[in-house]
């Protein structure tokens, strides 16, 4: 029919050509008009990219030169950070060296430093999450007055603990103490946080049913709402333990006692390998603390789930991941 | 021994009239609310239980009027409403909130006495054995077992049940039912309970009052409970379903009785 219009020119690619006659025609001019303008707009997003991206590169000093130049100087450090020897005449990473320097500065002792930090700041932080995290839920304080105590966890939450810190050395100078006084701050905007989140997910039923028999109004809240979530309570309170110990690894890089600090000082004076060994105690702390948390969480959640020991669930959990694996397709 | 005494009681929701100037007076009485989905039957329970304000008319318990929820009046729902995360033993002892203060009930001081009287409830609906399992874990018609036991903690004067047995399947309806009566009648409770099912309803039912579009359509006692009265109530819906399940097999004899001509 339209037979100028199948010419394949510019102007009908883009839907900028005569539109046909039949209803079909025209909207597949329409069609592709709207293709254009989706394009247009691609363009523009890209081209908006690349100049931010240029402009925080120019900004960073980011440069491959640089790089380059530097790595011999990284590869020197790798084998400080780990130091070459050989076990039976097979090459490994000296690993004597770390334990040497971890007994010899006594590291167990700053790991719980770090540990002691994270939990009484947990613990003492506890009370203000609980009543800030129940203040600001809607189902206990109604609509604008519950924001007072959101908003209070909002800007708790908005200031970083490594700035906390900061803003509280006048109280006890850059000492532990001072950093547990920071995840406690912490802890109420956080953790107060998720138990709000938790509050506004739970059922009206047992709220009513509370309320039928007659009970007073703190009754109410902590029968037929603080019970159903306090299983999910202590989950959380895990979950911000675990957090906590790594805030409290980060305030010892700022002078605030405990690994972070030893790390830090290491740091300072280019001992590569010292600071490896913070590193990896760093690591093994964090990562147990991670697992036991873990571990808690999963026992609290799946309750009515068949449990498996930790060993089992070592043994097993290459078998689930390749189950899960070939099921997923 | 109470009487429950409604005067005028109406209920609007903005455009919406739930229940359009209802009376009636019930003494010691098992008595059985029946109607549509929408009838007011809920709403009716909601207010007499103190959790909706009526837009007018008087409840009175035992000549005293009802403002709010109170533990004197207590409350099944079909939903149970029960704190699934806790044992039965504990939910059962949520019915005696009133008599303790906040702390003496977190730390779980009740005296003694309260606490076998939670107990003793829960012997009354046959799950004794099981005080010490969490609800969650338990059966739905065990879980509304606990919401009676809950309810008879409370001592009441009077047991309301909103549809108690509407969500569970006819044998676990009729068991939960048989314990809700046996309730009432071992405490000397008067009872008023809202139900669907009409063959269970004739069967429990000392007192029968029926509500339409928000208005009261009859209050009778078994004898007066006719098929005519019924169809009344639902309509011809009913009868459809009824024709049907007489040329299988009929069942109950309520239900033959509403299919007679």
């Amino acid at each position: 029919m339209s037979s100028e219009s199948d010419t394949g020119s510019l102007r009908t690619l883009l839907g900028l050509g005569d539109a046909g006659d039949s209803p079909v025609d025209r909207k597949l001019d329409d069609l592709r008009r709207r293709k254009l303008v989706r394009r247009l707009y691609a363009a523009l997003g890209v081209v908006f990219t690349v100049v931010v991206l240029n402009a925080s590169l120019v900004v960073v000093g980011f440069s491959l030169t640089e790089l380059f130049t530097q790595i011999p100087h990284f590869l020197d450090a790798l084998t400080d950070y780990f130091p070459p020897t050989t076990y039976f005449g097979v090459p490994f990473v000296d690993v004597m060296q770390y334990w040497e320097f971890i007994v010899e500065e006594n590291l167990f002792a700053a790991s719980q430093v770090t540990m002691a930090i994270a939990i009484a700041g947990t613990i003492l932080g506890l009370p203000g999450a609980l009543f800030f995290g129940v203040m600001a839920s809607e189902r206990v304080v109604p609509y604008p007055f519950n924001f007072v105590f959101r908003a209070t966890m909002s800007l708790i939450r908005a200031i970083p603990a490594l700035v906390w810190v900061l803003i509280l050395i006048p109280l006890g100078g850059v000492t532990p103490f001072t950093a547990t006084l920071a995840i406690i701050i912490d802890t109420t905007g956080y953790l107060g946080r998720l138990f709000t989140d938790e509050l506004e997910e739970i059922a009206d039923g047992p709220i009513e049913g509370i309320r039928s028999t007659g009970a007073n109004k703190s009754q109410i809240v902590s029968f037929g709402m603080l019970s159903q979530v306090f299983r999910q309570f202590i989950a959380w309170i895990a979950f911000d333990l675990e957090h906590n110990v790594r805030v409290a690894i980060g305030l010892g890089l700022i002078g605030a006692g405990g690994l972070g600090l030893e790390l830090d000082i290491q740091r300072k004076t280019f001992n590569y390998t010292e600071m490896m060994a913070c590193i990896l105690l760093i690591l093994l702390l964090a990562g147990s603390v991670e697992l036991l948390s873990q571990r808690v969480r999963s026992y609290l959640r799946e309750d009515d789930v068949e449990q498996t020991g930790l060993l089992e669930a070592i043994v097993t959990a290459p078998k689930k991941i390749l189950m899960s694996t070939v099921g997923r397709r | 021994m109470s009487t429950l005494t409604i005067e005028n009681l109406t209920k609007e929701y903005g455009d919406v009239t739930a229940l359009e100037d209802v009376s009636f007076e019930i003494e010691d009485e098992f008595a059985v609310l029946l109607g549509e989905s929408g009838a007011g039957k809920s709403t009716m329970l909601r207010c007499i239980n103190g959790l909706t304000e009526p837009t007018s008319g008087h409840i009175s318990l035992d000549g005293e009027p009802i403002t709010g929820s109170q533990p004197n009046v207590g409350m099944i729902f079909q939903q149970h409403n029960l704190v699934e995360g806790i044992s039965a033993y504990m939910n059962a002892l949520t019915g005696s909130l009133d008599r303790a203060t906040t702390v003496e009930s977190l730390l779980q001081r009740q005296n003694s006495e309260t606490k076998r009287q939670a107990l003793e409830a829960l012997q009354t609906v046959g799950l004794l054995d099981e005080a010490h399992q969490r609800v969650s874990q338990m059966s739905g018609g065990q879980q509304q077992r606990v919401g009676i036991s809950r309810a008879l903690v409370q001592d009441p004067d009077l047991l309301l049940a909103d549809e108690p047995v509407a969500s569970l399947d006819p044998s676990s309806a009729e068991t939960v039912m048989a314990y809700l009566k046996k309730a009432a009648n071992v405490h000397e409770v008067t009872a008023l309970v809202s139900l669907h099912q009409v063959n269970i309803a004739a069967h429990f039912g000392e007192r029968f009052i029926g509500l339409r579009d928000g208005r009261l359509l009859f209050d009778v006692g078994p004898e007066e409970l006719t098929p005519d009265l019924v169809d009344d109530l639902y309509g011809s819906v009913e009868t459809v379903g009824l024709a049907a399940q007489k040329r299988d097999e009929p069942s109950s004899d309520v239900v033959e009785r509403r299919v007679r001509p």
